[in-house]
């Protein structure tokens, strides 16, 4: 059995807003997310790279503590792009909790800011009689908090994903949750990522080499993907949900399809961790090509991984050129909020959805002269107008994961 | 310590940290106030830190059995006094 899934909805709490306008307002007036990295009274002393991707605007959480009491900030930042799609769709609480709607989502690692909790407070009361982790410690902290906890505060009893794959964490949660829905186990799918504000992974990208550390005192001119002037990532926070369904059944409720996720694919390298891996990221976007059974020059618009790293470009650029020569329009999204990464594939796929949806497609920000190494594509180096029919949505992570989603315009009917 | 005393800091911890809220002595924890297991666990936290030393395991599992706040008070008198002999 194989069927149509389609996205009706979504929400994304982003550097560079929460609110679908505000978020279109900075994609079509080139306003930056990064800003400088907040002091976190441990590791921020030692760390180069003083810029993170930072959503600084209040959130009205509104949850009540049978539910909060279990959640790290990343689950909050899960719980409430799900509570939006949930809420906007408007599915029956029989159906949420017939077992036939699943979730697939995620975050790097659990939270860090409980771990980091729990190890302080071992570590300082080590000696102590009353030495004590919390008894919700772990819940909050957990590799799969984000999916159980949004199982937990709407009754969701159907398949629950926790794929934790550093960059590709979401895009994995959405292409799995396509497939569950696609192969008839499941009828609809909440999927996305979350992560939160960590000084961790600033310090592991840091000790790589690989953070951006040249712009501290101008963060919004980095990161700066496939510029001759890029100097690494920017590492941010935030989070992404997206709603799929199965086409008959959201057609026959009469649901808002923003777009139809026609094609996934995902592998490994096979090999080094860390380096990327122009055969194994080549080999990705072609089955996702194979699976979607269309041909490269069906894409309009290619959502680039565009990490802004030395090498990570350069070799994104050549299996984008492999793949589909120069005609698709291609845009970094990472340039306007970083990295935030177990959500940045959900959070890219959702603005590429906003973008097809308003008829634009927004520049690779920072992007002043293009390196050459990376001149083969066509990057979109201005605000374009653009019919997006069929988009690409690209993500590569830490140990040789590679994940394409395509996307087709839900307007005028999938 | 006095059971008055034990009542004002159990219902400051029931009303501030686990928003009860109109917590009566009588109430069913779980019924009235959605109380569960891991409630339990983190209450017995607060416990520890009211008697001022750290309850065993099989003292933990004797909580199991706790329904009301008076159910609460009782167990704090009766580990106190335990622990004072």
């Amino acid at each position: 059995m194989e069927r149509r899934v389609v996205i009706t909805e979504c929400s994304a709490i982003t550097p560079i807003g929460y609110a679908k306008d505000d978020i279109i307002k900075s994609l079509q007036e080139g306003i930056s997310g990064v800003k400088p990295l907040r002091d976190d009274g441990l590791l921020t002393d030692y760390i180069h790279s003083r810029v993170f991707g930072t959503v600084d605007y209040p959130i009205a959480y509104d949850f009540k503590r049978l539910y909060r009491k279990t959640m790290g900030p990343v689950a909050f930042y899960a719980c409430q792009v799900a509570r939006d799609i949930l809420e906007r769709a408007g599915l029956s609480q029989e159906f949420i909790s017939s077992g036939r709607l699943g979730v697939a989502f995620s975050s790097t690692h659990g939270s860090p800011s409980i771990q980091r909790h729990i190890y302080k407070t071992f570590f300082s009361n080590l000696k102590s009689e009353f030495s004590s982790i919390g008894a919700v410690d772990y819940l909050k902290s957990m590799v799969h908090t984000t999916a159980v906890n949004i199982t937990r505060m709407f009754g969701i009893t159907g398949r629950v994903i926790a794929s934790s794959t550093a960059c590709t964490t979401s895009s994995q949660s959405i292409g799995f949750g396509y497939e569950m829905v696609k192969y008839g186990m499941q009828d609809a799918m909440i999927c996305g990522g979350a992560d939160e504000y960590d000084t961790t992974a600033v310090a592991v990208f840091d000790n790589l080499l690989a953070c951006s550390v040249a712009y501290n005192d101008k963060p919004q001119c980095t990161p700066r993907p496939f510029d001759r002037q890029r100097d690494g990532l920017v590492v941010g926070e935030g989070a992404g949900a997206v709603l799929l369904e199965e086409y008959e059944s959201a057609k026959k409720r009469g649901a808002n399809i923003l777009a139809e996720v026609i094609g996934f694919a995902c592998n490994n390298n096979g090999g080094d961790l860390i380096l990327p891996n122009i055969d194994g990221i080549t080999t990705t976007l072609e089955l996702a090509l194979v699976e979607a059974g269309i041909e490269a020059s069906e894409v309009d618009f290619v959502s680039a991984h565009a990490t802004a790293t030395k090498m990570g470009d350069v070799i994104e650029s050549q299996a984008i050129a492999a793949v589909y020569g120069d005609s698709p329009l291609i845009t970094g999204l990472k340039s306007y909020m970083g990295h935030t990464m177990g959500a940045c594939g959900a959070i890219e796929l959702i603005l590429t959805i906003y973008m097809m949806e308003k008829g634009f497609i927004a520049p690779t920000l920072n992007l002043d002269n293009v390196d050459e190494r990376c001149a083969m594509i066509n990057h979109t180096r201005e605000l374009t107008a653009a019919d997006t029919r069929i988009a690409a949505i690209q993500n590569f992570a830490f140990g040789g994961v590679n994940t394409c989603l395509l996307i087709k315009n839900g307007q005028g009917g999938a | 310590m006095q059971r008055t005393e034990i009542q004002k800091q159990i219902l400051a911890i029931l009303e501030d940290l686990f928003e009860f809220e109109n917590p009566g002595l009588n109430d069913n924890l779980r019924d009235d106030h959605g109380f569960d297991s891991i409630d339990a666990i983190e209450l017995l936290g607060e416990i520890e830190k009211i008697l001022g030393f750290s309850l065993t395991r099989a003292e933990k599992e004797k909580a199991m059995t706790i329904r009301t706040i008076n159910d609460i008070l009782d167990y704090i008198e009766v580990v106190a006094s335990e622990h004072n002999q």
